[in-house]
């Protein structure tokens, strides 16, 4: 009965086209057929197996009918078989169909969604096509394309990956193989670097074909709010160490103040006073010290709003940043405009070079450009309307194996963190004692190894930590995690793409962990996400194993602090400081909702901004190809300059004059590419104030932007006429650097926030608000 | 400005998009002029030229294009969905829960939409009870004998009900296409539409009336207004504002794209429309007291001489006054100087030369309401211009005179956006002959 209501439910979603509701029942029956074809793929040797692979490639034609698609399944099995030990069961191959298909296919954690991915992959590359698989990190690019290889290796489908340090050659050999593994800013970084080539034959990536997503939601949702940036080493920049100092002495609420969501800090008035008095009596409001302004507050914003151990952490030397939505050192990234530089003097670090935006990328537009996409991750459903507003992409659920019996309990909220986390560590103690495994999931790395220095004092032994600082060993923990005993505390990097097993690594003890209740995730606070929180649930209880989980908030937890900052306490405060009642997790949820909104929101503006960039660098970027193809360069400068041109060629012979007229035309194009998007970031900032003039801020971007575009190829044209009329040369060659052409050094990333404001509706509403509330005071007083 | 809609019906995706805009928008015109069943359209028609509207319907009258005294399927027009609207939002001032949706983003907002629209349906059967009540009463059009819904069942009366609350829906539908898959606001291109498609029926008036030289002196009278409005809409003050958020070597581009707007006209079209209900008050009162058989008292006349009569002195003066109270009024609700200040300090942003929080709101202050002034004038003049010509147009009905007041600030508005909005899209799009 329950499960045709629940059948019935189904339909309905799936009528009203509710996100997350694509059908695959289509596909059921051809994983029937497929395990009907089983018997006969076993019989088949090694040679034969590969060979009807490569037949499955000839006879496609690049279109799949129903009868390859079972032939792919059936092969694909058995070569999961041989290769790894490992039957895939029909709803991995059901999870195969989807992405063959196209969909975002949501799969628990620990139904194989690795293999699932690799079968997918090599359909698509026996139909002919390149694939690239996107993964979060170079971590696991590396593991699952090292993993999966002999199961490619038996459907005859090359296979390679990308990783941080490999190089230009290694990159090429790898996109040439059929199916290659990168994360997703590795591949980013590689398109943004091949637009900066000056030479066909630096080229890196080949035209793109199919993007196989893995964890789909954290690639196309969380990482899409912060566009990938390839910067260039500008020279030193000072950091006003001057500055610093002063700032260093700077008291919160007496000489500046924090907004509720941490996003913003600014200096009072006693605090700019203080800062003038400081620096010799200037006035930093004037026009001439505006630069003495803006490093007052960079160097606030380093002091005040960015915190060691929880934003970044210092390792080796230098600063890394902290991903938020990962938990992981972030390698390539960096803040930009100074902030970077601000935030190491404050740890007293040597300062690294500073750097300018070359060009950026935003995930959507890198997805965008394969003509095909599809993806896996454990929670797709929650973003499924994003994945179709954005990406246009449908998810489709795939069943579990068997069915997950994990128990949830409800939240447990507490009126301060203190005794939360008092009540944490007893639970932890008190669970431990029985020898059930504990993974404690925590929101930054100061929270995690202030967790394990309380549980060890409290008398928990062998109390392992994994966070940002120590990332190399995680495989190392994580295969331990579910051993007999063990306690794992860990930051959101175990929250993803791991896998782990009842009674360690080799499932010695997994009865006696099973009869124990399995794993046991307590989490330390929400996450801004409930997509996230379930993440963290989703390790355990993989398979049809036992499990549990729980959520231990606070009313002064940073979510609710930032979100619901005039919430209150949902019900009776008891002795330990735990609050009891009827639903108390509201307040924690609303909050939650809410910061899920506001990201929703940074997303969608990121992407309705960075729309007209895009297309701004397609127009450039078609040009820029004909310079560096054609000879575009060479007519420009016959046209314009013909007598100097004609010296030129006499003096360095027509293949190097011609090679020297498209690196000059090509630098002037870049530059001023570079010098365009400034102006953009600069036009970005301030545009919301048009609002107050009820403009669309949008509409007026555009406006301002259009203009400013059309002037760069123009530009870059009399530049380059101009430079060469004074380049010089001898028999050595044309002298570049002299005329100031040369190539940046370093490449990074950059982390990018924004700043929204209300429309007038919202103005008249915030006034109404304000009366309503005084009079309620008012009201109250008497 | 021709060039520009040539080339914006040149590109295949705008084109679609203006052509998508105005079918509904024929379907719409279409809708109001078709009669709901059970209403006989010759009596309507024959009261309506009878009949002097002035009066409390003007209003909504304007909004409906024209539709409500003529009891069409659309006689609701978008009135009732504003009215929700407004009402949603002053319910998230009271009611947590409506304030707890607001914040949630976008799923919040979804649901906020859903309330509005049931209440818009609520308010819809409401408003078409009422109409329906008054016109089977005769009341409709005073002095108008001839019954405008001939057949009185209680069956028929629920069906006009349900059909002009369903054409609410669909006006409903329709604006939200518009906004969607369309180009500009959909309620407002209805409301634009509305308007505007009653200026040939009121040039027409004038001519049968007055004759072709004043015909033509009030159409050159018309454009001039209508282009004085345009330049005036368009002028702003801009405060250069600098964000010393980020450490660049070279700062080229210093300020001139970073700027607060302040509008001469920036309180919009609101004051007018607070200005002109607040007046409907004396009258909706003096009638509602009035009994039909006594005479009416001494008040009641000295209302009916000086605040109906819309040519009255004191009638005009008052308005302009109350249009100026009003302008200053609004602004300091929608802008205010200490909360812009306190917001750009949090962003880092100052204006040059000037500190951030007091001094900066001080400024700010200072230049709004040397701006305001010359702004609420200009509004105050462009309400009561067509009090002006009453004798011409022959009608009591200063808001419906398609070159004045209300009317003509709405349509400028909304055309104004618009048209921005083509060529913002035009920009984005056209990038020919850029690659040469």
């Amino acid at each position: 009965m329950g499960a045709f209501v629940g059948r019935l439910k189904a339909r309905a979603r799936r009528l009203l086209q509710r996100p997350g509701s694509a059908d695959l029942s289509r596909y059921e029956p051809l994983v029937r057929q497929a395990g009907a074809r089983e018997q006969w793929a076993q019989g088949l040797s090694d040679e034969e197996l590969t060979e009807a692979a490569g037949a499955l490639r000839e006879s496609a034609g690049g279109r799949f009918g129903d009868r390859d698609l079972v032939e792919l399944c059936a092969l694909g099995r058995e070569a999961a078989r041989r290769a790894l030990d490992e039957r895939p069961y029909d709803v991995q191959l059901l999870g195969t169909l989807g992405l063959l298909t196209g969909h975002v296919v949501e799969m628990a954690t620990g139904e194989g969604k690795t293999l699932a991915g690799a079968l997918a992959a090599a359909g698509y590359a026996l139909r002919g096509e390149r694939v690239h698989v996107l993964s979060v990190n170079d971590y696991l690019a590396r593991r699952d394309a090292e993993w999966m290889a002999p199961v490619y290796a038996l459907l005859g489908v090359s296979v390679a990956w990308v990783g941080q340090s490999s190089t230009r050659e290694e990159r090429r050999r790898a996109y040439a193989a059929d199916v290659t593994y990168g994360a997703v800013s590795e591949i980013g970084f590689d398109l943004l670097r091949d637009r900066l080539c000056t030479d066909v034959a630096e080229l890196v990536l080949p035209e793109p074909g199919v993007a196989l997503i893995d964890e789909a939601d954290s690639v196309l949702v969380d990482e899409a709010r912060v566009p990938l940036v390839l910067a260039g080493s500008a020279g030193e920049v000072e950091a006003d160490r001057a500055v610093s100092e002063v700032v260093r002495r700077l008291r919160a609420e007496v000489h500046y103040e924090i907004d509720d969501n941490r996003r913003s800090v600014y200096l009072t008035g006693a605090g700019a006073e203080a800062v003038e008095a400081a620096l010799g009596g200037i006035d930093l409001y004037s026009d001439e010290h505006a630069g003495r302004l803006a490093a007052v507050n960079v160097a606030l914003h380093a002091h005040a709003l960015l915190r060691r151990d929880v934003d970044y952490i210092v390792r080796d030397g230098r600063v890394q940043l902290i991903s938020e939505s990962r938990g992981r050192v972030a390698r390539l990234q960096r803040w930009p405009d100074g902030l970077q530089a601000a935030v190491e003097v404050k740890e007293s670090l040597p300062v690294s070079r500073g750097g300018e935006v070359l060009d950026s990328i935003t995930v959507q537009a890198l997805v965008g450009r394969y003509p095909r996409v599809c993806g896996m991750t454990g929670t797709a459903v929650a973003v499924a309307e994003q994945l179709r507003e954005f990406y246009g992409l449908e998810a489709a659920v795939i069943p579990p194996n068997r069915p997950c019996i994990r128990v949830d309990e409800p939240d447990r909220v507490f009126a301060s963190v203190a005794d939360k986390e008092a009540a944490l560590v007893a639970e932890v103690a008190e669970v431990h004692a029985t020898g059930r495994p504990v993974l404690v999931g925590t929101l930054d790395v100061a929270e995690s190894e202030r967790l394990a220095r309380k549980l060890t004092a409290a008398g928990v032994e062998n109390v392992v930590v994994l966070n940002a600082r120590n990332d190399a060993e995680e495989a190392a923990v994580v295969a331990e995690a579910g051993a007999l005993g063990a306690v794992t505390v860990s930051t959101q990097m175990a929250g993803r793409g791991t896998d782990i097993r009842l009674g360690g690594a080799n499932g010695a003890d997994h009865d006696e962990v099973a009869a124990l209740g399995g794993l046991y995730v307590v989490g330390s606070g929400r996450y801004p996400s409930s997509r996230l929180d379930n993440q963290l649930r989703g390790r355990a209880g993989r398979q049809g194993d036992p499990g549990g989980s729980v959520f231990f908030s606070s009313m002064r937890d940073e979510l609710v602090t930032g979100y619901a900052p005039d919430a209150e306490v949902p019900g009776e405060v008891a002795d330990n400081g735990e609050v009891t009642g009827a639903n108390v997790a509201a307040v924690v949820d609303f909050a939650q909702r809410v910061a899920e909104g506001v990201n929703l929101e940074t997303h969608r503006d990121t992407w309705r901004y960075s729309k007209l960039v895009e297309h701004q660098r397609e127009v450039l970027l078609e040009y820029r190809g004909r310079v560096l193809r054609e000879d575009v360069a060479v007519r420009l400068l016959e046209q314009r300059c013909a007598e100097r041109w004609a010296d030129l060629t006499e003096g360095v012979g027509e293949q190097e004059a011609a090679r020297v007229a498209r690196l000059v035309l090509l630098h002037h194009l870049d530059r001023g590419w570079t010098e365009h998007l400034e102006f953009l970031t600069d036009l970005r900032e301030g545009i919301h104030l048009r609002a107050l003039a009820r403009e669309d801020p949008l509409d007026e971007f555009h406006r301002a932007a259009i203009p400013a575009f059309k002037r760069i190829v123009d530009q870059a044209r009399d530049q380059t006429v101009e430079t060469v009329e004074k380049l010089e040369w001898d028999e050595s060659g044309v002298d570049l650097a002299a005329v100031g052409i040369r190539r940046p050094s370093a490449t990074w990333t950059y982390l990018v926030h924004d700043n929204p404001v209300g429309s007038e509706q919202d103005r008249v509403m915030k006034w109404l608000r304000s009366k309503v509330a005084s009079a309620e005071r008012s009201w109250l007083r008497r | 400005m021709l060039g520009a809609f040539r080339s914006a019906l040149a590109t295949p995706d705008l084109r679609r998009k203006i052509l998508f805009t105005l079918g509904i928008l024929v379907l719409y015109r279409f809708g109001t002029t078709l009669p709901s069943p059970g209403v006989s359209y010759v009596n309507v028609q024959k009261c309506y030229d009878q009949v002097d509207q002035q009066g409390i319907y003007s209003l909504i009258n304007l909004f409906s294009g024209g539709a409500l005294l003529q009891l069409s399927v659309f006689a609701l027009g978008i009135m009732p969905y504003i009215t929700s609207s407004i009402i949603i939002q002053l319910l998230t001032v009271v009611i947590p829960r409506f304030e707890q949706l607001r914040k949630e983003g976008q799923s919040g907002q979804a649901k906020l939409t859903q309330y509005t629209r049931y209440l818009t349906i609520a308010l819809a059967i409401l408003q078409a009870t009422g109409i329906v009540a008054l016109a089977v009463r005769g009341q409709l059009f005073a002095g108008c004998t001839d019954p405008v819904i001939p057949d009185q069942s209680v069956f028929n009366l629920i069906v006009v009900v349900i059909t002009m609350t369903a054409g609410t829906s669909v006006i409903m539908w329709l604006g939200e296409l518009i906004t969607e898959r369309g180009i500009g606001n959909g309620m407002s291109l209805l409301i634009f539409t509305g308007i505007a498609a009653r200026i040939p029926a009121e040039g027409g008036n004038i001519l049968n009336s007055q004759g072709g030289l004043v015909f033509f002196v009030v159409c050159v009278f018309g454009l001039a207004i209508i282009c004085s409005v345009v330049f005036v809409e368009q002028g702003q003050r801009r405060v250069p504002v600098q964000y010393a958020k980020r450490m660049i070597g070279r700062r080229m581009y210093g300020g001139t794209s970073t700027y607060l707007p302040l509008k001469v006209n920036q309180a919009g079209v609101i004051p007018v429309i607070f200005a002109s209900s607040l007046l409907y008050l004396p009258d909706l009162i003096s009638r509602l007291t009035t009994s039909t058989t006594s005479e009416p008292s001494g008040w009641q006349q000295w209302v009916a001489q000086y605040l109906v009569s819309q040519s009255s002195w004191v009638h005009i003066s008052l308005y302009f006054l109350l249009i100026i109270f009003f302008t200053y009024f609004y602004v300091s609700i929608t802008f205010n100087p200490d909360e812009r200040a306190d917001e750009m300090k949090k962003f880092g942003g100052f204006i040059p030369g000037i500190r951030p929080g007091r001094p900066t709101a001080e400024y700010l202050r200072f230049v709004l309401g040397r701006i305001t002034l010359p702004g609420s004038i200009y509004l105050g003049i462009i309400a009561i211009l067509p009090n002006l010509f009453l004798d011409i147009t022959g009608q009591g009905q200063n808001q419906n005179f398609p070159f004045g007041g209300t009317a003509v600030l709405i349509m400028v508005g909304v055309g104004l956006d618009t048209v921005k909005q083509i060529e913002s899209q035009l920009m984005q799009r056209n990038y020919e002959g850029f690659l040469r």
